[in-house]
């Protein structure tokens, strides 16, 4: 077997990697246009949620599960992040 | 046999990911947008914590796998409604071709009589 | 809600003893204790489980299926460059009382796609979903749909 041989596995994990990489930039894309501050926070915790599939993948690509950790806190950052987010998006308005 | 089930499962996790990006992008409004990119990611995510599951195969890891897809899948809809919630009252502006608004009527309705909802 | 702490005793039991502590045999010893508890059923005393087992299944499935049918059709519209939807807040009557039902239901509704629950009347009496598929602007229907199909089968699994 060559060293270049590629499993159906890690195929497939690097087409997941490159499709959910496409699906960042592209929630960056709406983070950073906007137009408003709710398009913002909505753009902010589908990057959370990109990431943790992106820790998953990643956990198959390098044959480590401790990589599942990681994707816990940031499964827990994002949700804490949004509901501020969400909280002070009504507060400002309440505010005025 | 487990290697095919979780590459399938990881690339139909990317595909939702990628939809999840492409909705966001292109829906009109804010709560399409909503509904078109946390639910394909949400799903995405949870194929691709399965997928991990499938693979590793021990007890230790597919529990953890199984929490974190429990966690995201609580959290998603709870953090979906509070975005949704708050940018409604805010007065983010619906797509032109909406065709009912029941919330805003109601509100309307409770507005005139002078006691706020 | 004691019959299913059994079935789980019954299987880590199972896994225990056969020594093979992997996900797939932990479901088999599952499957096993179900059926234990299910002809030990004269002498325990009857429970609602067994009641409670096949509901459950039964909204699982028609959840997935409703899942990937709304899935299918937000993928449509968001890969094709025309625009099919037509969204709108409508007002869905409940029937659901406690907290938990209601918490259940707007999650659910959240969860599928072309669908989000919005806001709660202040009498927990209608929820305000935001869809974005109604069919031919009957609003009407798609609340049905929304009563009919989802609400009635969360009921029938929790009451």
């Amino acid at each position: 077997m060559s060293l270049y041989a590629v499993t159906l596995l890690e195929g497939a994990v690097t087409l997941a990697l490159a499709m959910s990489g496409l699906a960042l930039f592209l929630a960056f894309f709406r983070l950073v246009r906007g137009p408003s501050l709710p398009d913002r926070v909505v753009a902010l915790d589908l990057i959370g949620v990109i990431a943790v599939g992106v820790i998953a993948a990643y956990d198959i690509l390098t044959e480590q599960p401790v990589l599942l950790d990681a994707a816990t806190v940031v499964a827990l950052v994002a949700f804490l992040g949004t509901v501020a987010f969400a909280h002070y998006v009504e507060r400002r308005k309440q505010d005025e | 046999m487990n290697d095919i089930a979780s590459a399938l499962l990881i690339v139909v996790g990317g595909a939702f990911m990628l939809l999840a990006g492409v909705g966001v992008v292109r829906m009109p409004d804010l709560f399409m947008r909503m509904q078109a990119a946390t639910k394909a990611a949400t799903l995405g995510a949870g194929c691709m914590l399965l997928a991990v599951a499938v693979h590793f195969g021990e007890l230790t890891v597919v529990t953890r796998a199984l929490l974190v897809t429990a966690f995201v899948f609580l959290t998603a809809p709870v953090a979906a409604h509070m975005i949704a919630r708050a940018a409604y009252s805010v007065g983010t502006p619906l797509w032109e071709g909406t065709i009912a608004d029941e919330l805003r009527d109601r509100r309307q309705a409770l507005g005139e009589e002078g006691d706020a909802p | 809600m004691t019959t299913f702490l059994w079935n789980l005793l019954l299987a880590l039991a199972w896994t225990v003893s056969t020594g093979l502590f992997t996900v797939a045999n932990l479901l088999v010893g599952l499957v096993l204790g179900y059926f234990i508890l299910l002809f030990a059923q004269r002498a325990l005393g009857p429970s609602a489980y067994f009641a409670k087992v096949p509901l459950v299944g039964r909204f699982a499935l028609f959840y997935l299926g409703q899942l990937i049918l709304a899935n299918l059709r937000v993928a449509y519209d968001v890969l094709t460059p025309k625009h099919h939807m037509r969204p709108g807040v409508i007002a869905v009557p409940l029937e659901a009382r406690t907290d938990a039902e209601i918490t259940l239901l707007a999650n659910l509704i959240t969860l599928t796609p072309g669908s989000l629950s919005l806001d709660l009347s202040g009498d927990r009496r209608v929820l305000y979903v935001h869809a974005m598929y109604i069919d031919g602007g009957d609003v009407d229907a798609a609340r049905r749909q929304i009563k009919e199909g989802l609400e009635r089968r969360v009921l029938e699994v929790l009451r």
